[in-house]
């Protein structure tokens, strides 16, 4: 790998834009140390894919300043791409077996046939892939593709890998299955960028992270600095029996007056992140009486890494 | 030792595109129809040229395939992520169509050769008959690739191609010859189709007929070959990279 003291990606103000009116990337401004793990958080369509396009030259920013292991991609993108590795989100694979796909790639990145069946070897093994070895990639289940996916950029060497969701549609199992096979991998200092919009697995693998919102840069940051960022504050968190809930969360938010962030789950659950708990509570309870609506349950804790992000949105929004 | 990037491109697509099951449907069906056709008919002598010539529009649509494949199931942008330029895949491609269309001439030449106990070609005709390959697998390969580029949906790519090739399969000079008895508008079509002019070419290359009007013929399929190159080029080089 090349020493080199700079930042392995810096990009000032970037711009992606595929359609010319609407941004996908609206001017991101951050940096990937050298030899971190660098996570991008965001929601489905928060720009993270097209973020990872730019970054590995697929597609040009519209604008902003972009360099990676310092060059500028613009000039010099044939030598970035190859310095990097690549997962992408959605599968690619040759109509062949999955040894045979490895084979393949390694010829494709010109490493010589020694290093080639020793590297197959290793990772078939290290990524539990020797039983399917000679399966063919299309017949292979999802987990099993996206293990031989990953297992398979480590073929050839790389100063930045980008994964681009690894983990997408793997279960729960799967997930932290392959996230110890990555983690095992990047141990020698390599620098990755992960995207994911799984707050857990930004959590368990990332060194820093760039929580990212409709194309911007909300937060970036360690995600013990991040934490703590939102450390003063607490989550107040609160759900009611039947259909009644969206009166009170109206009811709850409206006494808060934009004090707390209020953000409701999928499940029902209402989420208050405040700094004042008690208000929170007394506010909750006050207006469910006041409603005549049943609290099923009510809970204090301290914040986790998904309340940030919560958060990092709720003030993105409420700052447009 | 480390090829170069575009011998890697084509080595790959030679490894992805030779499993069993590819290699019949490329060079057995092309002998089947020699067998049939030959003894069917009895000018086995007509039907080997004009099938060694129909190897170039096969390649075409391997070349075609290659990047629709490619595309559909994500290695293209895999590979533009990696040390390749889409200059280099292009070149892949290219490569890798004119190999297997001399490669599905020399195997249709070697079963007419089995058929008839023996029929030579003059190294002028072999000249002809790689030259008029070569030319009509990057004919038919950029005209694959344009389709491959632009289409998005899986079943209008498959309908476009078997439109396409029934009618510059069966109306050119493979199978039959181009005579007054047949239809006009057979005859006109037969005249405008580049593949009856390839078959022509390599016809004359096997007989030894060659005029030196097969060479004006040469150049027209040459400049209609450079016109498509170009155009494949410029589509392919401003398609989107993912089929999603």
């Amino acid at each position: 790998m090349h020493q080199d003291t700079s930042d392995a990606i810096n990009a000032v103000g970037l711009v992606h834009s595929y359609d010319g009116k609407k941004n996908a990337v609206d001017g991101m401004t951050f940096n990937v140390r050298r030899g971190e793990v660098f996570g991008v958080l965001g929601r489905n369509g928060a720009g993270k894919s097209t973020l990872i396009k730019v970054l590995t030259t697929l597609i040009r920013p519209t604008a902003g300043k972009l360099t990676i292991l310092g060059m500028d991609p613009s000039h010099k993108s044939e030598e970035i791409r190859a310095r990097i590795g690549v997962v992408q989100q959605d599968e690619s694979f040759d109509f062949t077996s999955v040894e045979g796909n490895f084979d393949i790639y390694g010829v494709l990145w010109g490493i010589p046939k020694a290093v080639r069946i020793e590297r197959r070897e290793r990772l078939l093994k290290e990524f539990d892939l020797l039983e399917i070895r000679k399966k063919r990639s299309f017949d292979l289940s999802g987990g099993q593709k996206r293990r031989a996916q990953v297992a398979r950029e480590f073929m050839h060497d790389m100063d930045i890998l980008f994964l681009d969701e690894p983990t997408v549609g793997l279960d729960v199992i799967m997930r932290r299955n392959l996230l110890d096979l990555i983690k095992e991998q990047v141990k020698g200092g390599l620098t990755v960028v992960f995207t994911t919009h799984n707050l857990e697995e930004a959590d368990y693998l990332c060194d820093r992270i760039a929580v990212v919102e409709s194309g911007k840069v909300i937060a970036l940051d360690t995600v013990e600095n991040l934490k703590r960022l939102y450390g003063g504050k607490r989550t107040v968190e609160f759900a009611v029996e039947g259909s009644s809930g969206i009166e009170l969360v109206r009811a709850v938010e409206q006494s808060l007056n934009g004090e707390s962030t209020l953000k409701v789950l999928d499940d029902g659950t209402a989420l208050v992140l405040t700094e004042d708990p008690k208000k929170a509570l007394r506010v909750v309870v006050e207006a469910s009486q006041k409603l005549g609506v049943q609290l099923e349950w009510l809970n204090v804790r301290k914040n986790t890494l998904e309340d940030v992000f919560l958060s990092s949105i709720g003030e993105q929004r409420s700052g447009n | 030792m480390v090829l170069p990037r575009v011998s890697r491109l084509v080595y790959r697509n030679f490894k992805v595109n030779t499993d069993p099951a590819s290699l019949v449907i490329l060079v057995g069906l092309p002998a089947m129809y020699l067998v049939f056709f030959g003894f069917g008919f009895g000018d086995l002598l007509f039907i080997a040229p004009g099938l060694m010539a129909f190897q170039s529009v096969m390649a075409g649509t391997v070349g075609g395939g290659m990047l629709w494949a490619d595309r559909r199931y994500g290695m293209l942008a895999q590979l533009l992520v990696g040390p390749f330029s889409r200059l280099d895949y292009l070149l892949g491609i290219m490569l890798t169509t004119v190999i297997f269309g001399l490669a599905g001439a020399v195997v249709m030449y070697a079963v007419a050769f089995a058929l008839l106990h023996g029929v030579y070609i003059s190294p002028l005709g072999w000249g002809s008959v790689v030259v008029t390959i070569t030319v009509g697998s990057l004919f038919f390969g950029a005209l694959m690739l344009i389709l491959s580029a632009l289409v998005k949906s899986n079943n209008t790519y498959n309908s476009i191609q078997i439109l396409v090739l029934f009618f510059i399969n069966f109306a050119s000079t493979v199978f039959y010859p181009d005579t007054p008895r047949l239809p006009v508008i057979l005859q006109v079509l037969f005249r405008v189709n580049p593949l009856s002019y390839i078959a022509n070419l390599v016809r004359a290359g096997f007989d030894g007929t060659l005029a030196p009007v097969d060479v004006f013929y040469l150049i027209g399929l040459l400049a209609g070959t450079v016109i498509l190159v170009v155009l494949a080029t410029r589509t392919y080089m401003r398609s989107d990279i993912s089929y999603t």
